[in-house]
C-alpha cells in the first residue's frame, strides 16, 4: 500500500506539472475563446480532485502518519480555493465586460496558489516516499513519540 | 451588491480556511499558530454574519442557503470550537474541534458555491454527512478516540443525514419542462409578400482586418445580408441550409412575431437541415432596429456568424441612417471602421446593435445626440446628452440621433472608433454612463395589479440531471431541461422579479414580448417607459418588469449570453 501512495503522488506531480501546461496553452491559443482553457478547467476540476482523493486514501491505508494525511488533504481545499479565485477574478470585470487592475491582482492569487499547491504536493510525495523505505530507527522513535501527552 | 456577494465569499473562505489551519496547527501542537488562526477564523465569521445580515436585507434570495444551511452549521462550529480553546490544557486536544469547525465552513462554502438558491433539506442533510464523516475521520487519524457512545451517535446521526439528503436531493423535478409534443403553431395568413430574401446558411471564408477567418455565414458574408422593410410591406424570408450539420433557423430578435415565426428548434419548427429550406412570413407592422440570428445550437452558430441586422422603417429613409452591429468574430472585432463625410445639418441616426454574448460600451464624441429607441422602442422625451456612454447588453439595441455638426463626429466601441465622419481624438473612457431607467419623460404603468409572477433566480449550481454531471447556470436552482414551464394565459399581466445571485452579469432576453421595466434593486424606474426584450441583470441586481401575455405560443426565455443558455439557463414560457 505504500508503493501504491508513491505512485498516486508520482501521477499527481504528472499532472501538476500537466496543468501548468495546459495553463500555458491557453494563455497562448490564438484566438483566446471560452474554450482555450478547457484542458486546464477539467485537469483543475476533475483530474487534480480525484487524484487527491486517492491520495488521501492510500495514505490512510497505509497507515501514514496523521501529519501526511493532513498534507495529502490540504490541495483539496487549495483546488476548491482555486476554482473559487478564478471565478472571483472572471468576475471583477468593468461594465463592458474588460479585466480591471483589482480582477488582474485576484488572478495573480490563482498563480500564487497554484504554486503553493505543487510544494505542497512535492512535500506528501517526499513523505510518501520516505514512508515506503525500511523505518530507520529515529522515525519509530518519533511515532512513539507523538502518542504521548506533550 | 455584487461586491457584497464576492466579498461574502471571500469571507467565508478565509474562515473555513482559519478553522481549518488552526486545527492542523493544534494537531502539530504549534500552540501559538494555532490559537492565532482560531482567533482570525473567529473574526471572519463574525464579519461573515455582517456580510450575510447585508445580503438577507438586500433580499432573502441572496442569503437563503446561508442562514438556513450555514448559520446553524457555523453556530455548532463556534460551540464546539470556543470553550475547547478556552479551556484547552493539551493544544493537541482542539484540534478536531477546530477542524469541526473547519469542516462545517468549508461544507456550507460548497453549498453556497455548488446547490445556490433555493435552500434545500437534501443540500443540508448531505453537508451535515459530509461534515461528520470529515469530522470521525480525522478523529480516528489524530489518535484520539472518541468515546464509544459519541462516535456510534455521529455515525447514526451521519448515515441517516446521508441517505436522506441523497433521497432527497435525486428525487424527481416536482414540474416537468415543457415537453415537445412536434405540433407546432400554425402559420397565421398575412397576406401576399411584398419584400422577399433568400438567406443560405453555409460554412464561409471571411476577410476580417487583414485575416482570412473560417466562418458560418448567411449569403458567404459577416453579418449575413441587411433586411429592411417599411411598415405594411410583408416580409418572405427564404432560410436555406446549404452545409452546416447542426441545422439553423432564424430567430428574429426583439421583433414580436407570431410563434410559428420565431425560429426556436424544437420548439416552434424542426432545424433546417442541411439540403432543406424553411419560408418565414411577417408583416412589418413594428417600426425599429432588430437583428436576426440563429437558434440552433445558437452559441456556436451566432459566433460564428450567422446573424445579420433586420430595420423597419415607418417610411423610406431620410438623412443618414447607419447600422452598426457590433460582433467579435474569431477574436476579431466587426464591424471594420468607417468614415464618411456627412454634410452640417444632415439628421443622422446610428442603429447600434450588440450581436456579441456580453455588454459593450459604446461613446459618441463630438456632438449632443438623444437615445431615440432602446429594443425597437421610441422613448418618450429624450433629453440631449453629451459626453455619455451607453452599455448595451448582450442582443439590444440603442438608437442615438443628432444633426450632423460642421465638425467631425466619431462613434467608439470599447474605445475602438468604429464609425466617424472625420478624424476625432477622444478620450471617453471616463465619461459617465447613461442609466436608462432614470432617462427621458414617465408615465404611468398601464397596470395596477399582477395576474401571474414569476421569480428568477439566476445563480450557478451543479447539475445532476443529465448525462455527465454539470456546473450548470441555473434559473431557481435548475437547469434546462429542467426548469418548469411557466404557464400564463391570453391576456394575464405578468410580472417576473429578476435576481441574480451570481457574480456574472445576465443579460435577460423573453421571446415574443417586450416588458416594461418596473423597478431595479428596488427603486423604481422614474424615466421613459422602458420596453426591453434584453437587458443586463448584473450580480446582485434585482428587476422587476411586467407584460401583457398577447401573443399566444410557447417561447423561450433564457440568458442571452449564449455559453450559459446553453449552459442551462434557459426556461420556456407557454400559454395554457
Amino acid at each position: 500500500m505504500r508503493k501504491a501512495l508513491v505512485v498516486v503522488t508520482t501521477v499527481s506531480l504528472f499532472a501538476y506539472v500537466l496543468q501548468f501546461v495546459f495553463a500555458a496553452v491557453g494563455a497562448f491559443t490564438k484566438p483566446a475563446g471560452d474554450g482555450a482553457f478547457a484542458l486546464h478547467s477539467v485537469t483543475g476540476m476533475a483530474v487534480i480532485p480525484a487524484l487527491t482523493l486517492l491520495t488521501v486514501l492510500f495514505a490512510v491505508l497505509a497507515k501514514a502518519p496523521g501529519r501526511l494525511v493532513g498534507l495529502a488533504l490540504l490541495p483539496l481545499g487549495l483546488v476548491v480555493l482555486q476554482a473559487l479565485i478564478a471565478m472571483l477574478a472572471n468576475s471583477l470585470t468593468d461594465a463592458s465586460g474588460g479585466s480591471t487592475p483589482f480582477g488582474l491582482t485576484v488572478a495573480g492569487l490563482h498563480a500564487l496558489n497554484g504554486i503553493i499547491a505543487v510544494h505542497v504536493v512535492v512535500a506528501v510525495h517526499q513523505g510518501a516516499r520516505k514512508l515506503a523505505q525500511p523505518a530507520p530507527v529515529a522515525a519509530t522513535r518519533v511515532a512513539v513519540r507523538e502518542g504521548e501527552p506533550a | 451588491m455584487g461586491s457584497l456577494i464576492a466579498a461574502d465569499l471571500v469571507i467565508a473562505v478565509l474562515a473555513a480556511a482559519g478553522w481549518l489551519g488552526g486545527g492542523a496547527a493544534a494537531a502539530a501542537r504549534r500552540r501559538l499558530l494555532a490559537l492565532a488562526l482560531a482567533g482570525f477564523a473567529l473574526l471572519a465569521t463574525v464579519g461573515r454574519a455582517v456580510t450575510v445580515t447585508a445580503l438577507a436585507r438586500a433580499g432573502w434570495w441572496f442569503a437563503a442557503e446561508k442562514v438556513l444551511i450555514a448559520g446553524p452549521l457555523t453556530l455548532a462550529a463556534v460551540a464546539v470550537a470556543v470553550p475547547r480553546l478556552l479551556r484547552a490544557g493539551d493544544i493537541r486536544s482542539v484540534a478536531v474541534p477546530l477542524l469541526f469547525a473547519g469542516y462545517a465552513g468549508s461544507g456550507a462554502l460548497l453549498v453556497t458555491v455548488l446547490h445556490g438558491y433555493p435552500a434545500s433539506a437534501g443540500a443540508g442533510l448531505l453537508t451535515v454527512a459530509g461534515v461528520l464523516a470529515a469530522t470521525a475521520v480525522s478523529w480516528r487519524v489524530l489518535g484520539a478516540r472518541p468515546s464509544g457512545t459519541v462516535s456510534r451517535t455521529a455515525v447514526a446521526v451521519a448515515v441517516g443525514a446521508l441517505v436522506t439528503g441523497t433521497g432527497l436531493a435525486v428525487a424527481p423535478a416536482a414540474a416537468p419542462a415543457v415537453t415537445h409534443d412536434h405540433r407546432y403553431e400554425a402559420a397565421p395568413e398575412v397576406g401576399e409578400p411584398t419584400r422577399r430574401f433568400t438567406l443560405t446558411a453555409g460554412t464561409a471564408t471571411v476577410r476580417v482586418s487583414g485575416r482570412d477567418v473560417e466562418a458560418w455565414a448567411f449569403n458567404g458574408q459577416v453579418p449575413g445580408p441587411e433586411l429592411t422593410a417599411t411598415v405594411g410591406d410583408v416580409l418572405e424570408v427564404t432560410l436555406r441550409n446549404r452545409d452546416i450539420g447542426r441545422g439553423v433557423t432564424l430567430h428574429w430578435h426583439g421583433y414580436d412575431v407570431p410563434n410559428s415565426q420565431d425560429g426556436v428548434p424544437d420548439v416552434t419548427q424542426d432545424a433546417v437541415l442541411p439540403g432543406q429550406e424553411f419560408v418565414y412570413r411577417f408583416r412589418a407592422d413594428q417600426v425599429g432596429t432588430y437583428w436576426y440570428h440563429t437558434h440552433s445550437v445558437s452559441d456556436v452558430g451566432v459566433r460564428k456568424g450567422l446573424y445579420g441586422v433586420l430595420v423597419v422603417r415607418p417610411a423610406p429613409a431620410t438623412g443618414v441612417d447607419v447600422t452598426v452591429p457590433v460582433h467579435t468574430l474569431a477574436g476579431l472585432p466587426l464591424p471594420a471602421p468607417r468614415t464618411e463625410p456627412v454634410g452640417a445639418g444632415t439628421p443622422v441616426r446610428l442603429r447600434l446593435i450588440n450581436t456579441d454574448s456580453t455588454t459593450h460600451r459604446y461613446a459618441l464624441a463630438g456632438t449632443p445626440f438623444r437615445v431615440a429607441a432602446i429594443d425597437g422602442s421610441d422613448l418618450r422625451g429624450p433629453t440631449p446628452l453629451a459626453d455619455t456612454a451607453v452599455l448595451i447588453p448582450a442582443g439590444g439595441r440603442y438608437d442615438l440621433v443628432f444633426t450632423a455638426p460642421a465638425t467631425p463626429v466619431a462613434l467608439f466601441v470599447d474605445g475602438r472608433a468604429v464609425y466617424s465622419t472625420g478624424p476625432v481624438s477622444a478620450e471617453t473612457d471616463a465619461w459617465p454612463v447613461l442609466d436608462p431607467l432614470t432617462y427621458g419623460v414617465a408615465a404611468p404603468v398601464p397596470w395596477s395589479r399582477f395576474d401571474k409572477e414569476f421569480p428568477l433566480v439566476l445563480d450557478r449550481g451543479l447539475d445532476l440531471h443529465g448525462l455527465l454531471p454539470r456546473y450548470a447556470h441555473t434559473v431557481n436552482g435548475a437547469a434546462d431541461p429542467d426548469i418548469p414551464t411557466q404557464v400564463v394565459r391570453r391576456g394575464d399581466v405578468v410580472r417576473f422579479t429578476i435576481v441574480n445571485r451570481s457574480l456574472v452579469v445576465h443579460p435577460w432576453h423573453l421571446h415574443g414580448h417586450h416588458v416594461l421595466v418596473l423597478s431595479r434593486n428596488g427603486k423604481p424606474a422614474t424615466g421613459s417607459p422602458l420596453w426591453l426584450d434584453s437587458f443586463d441583470v448584473r450580480p446582485g441586481d434585482v428587476w422587476e418588469v411586467a407584460f401583457r401575455a398577447d401573443n399566444p405560443g410557447t417561447w423561450a426565455n433564457h440568458c442571452h449570453n449564449l455559453p450559459h443558455a446553453d449552459a442551462g439557463m434557459m426556461l420556456h414560457l407557454t400559454y395554457s
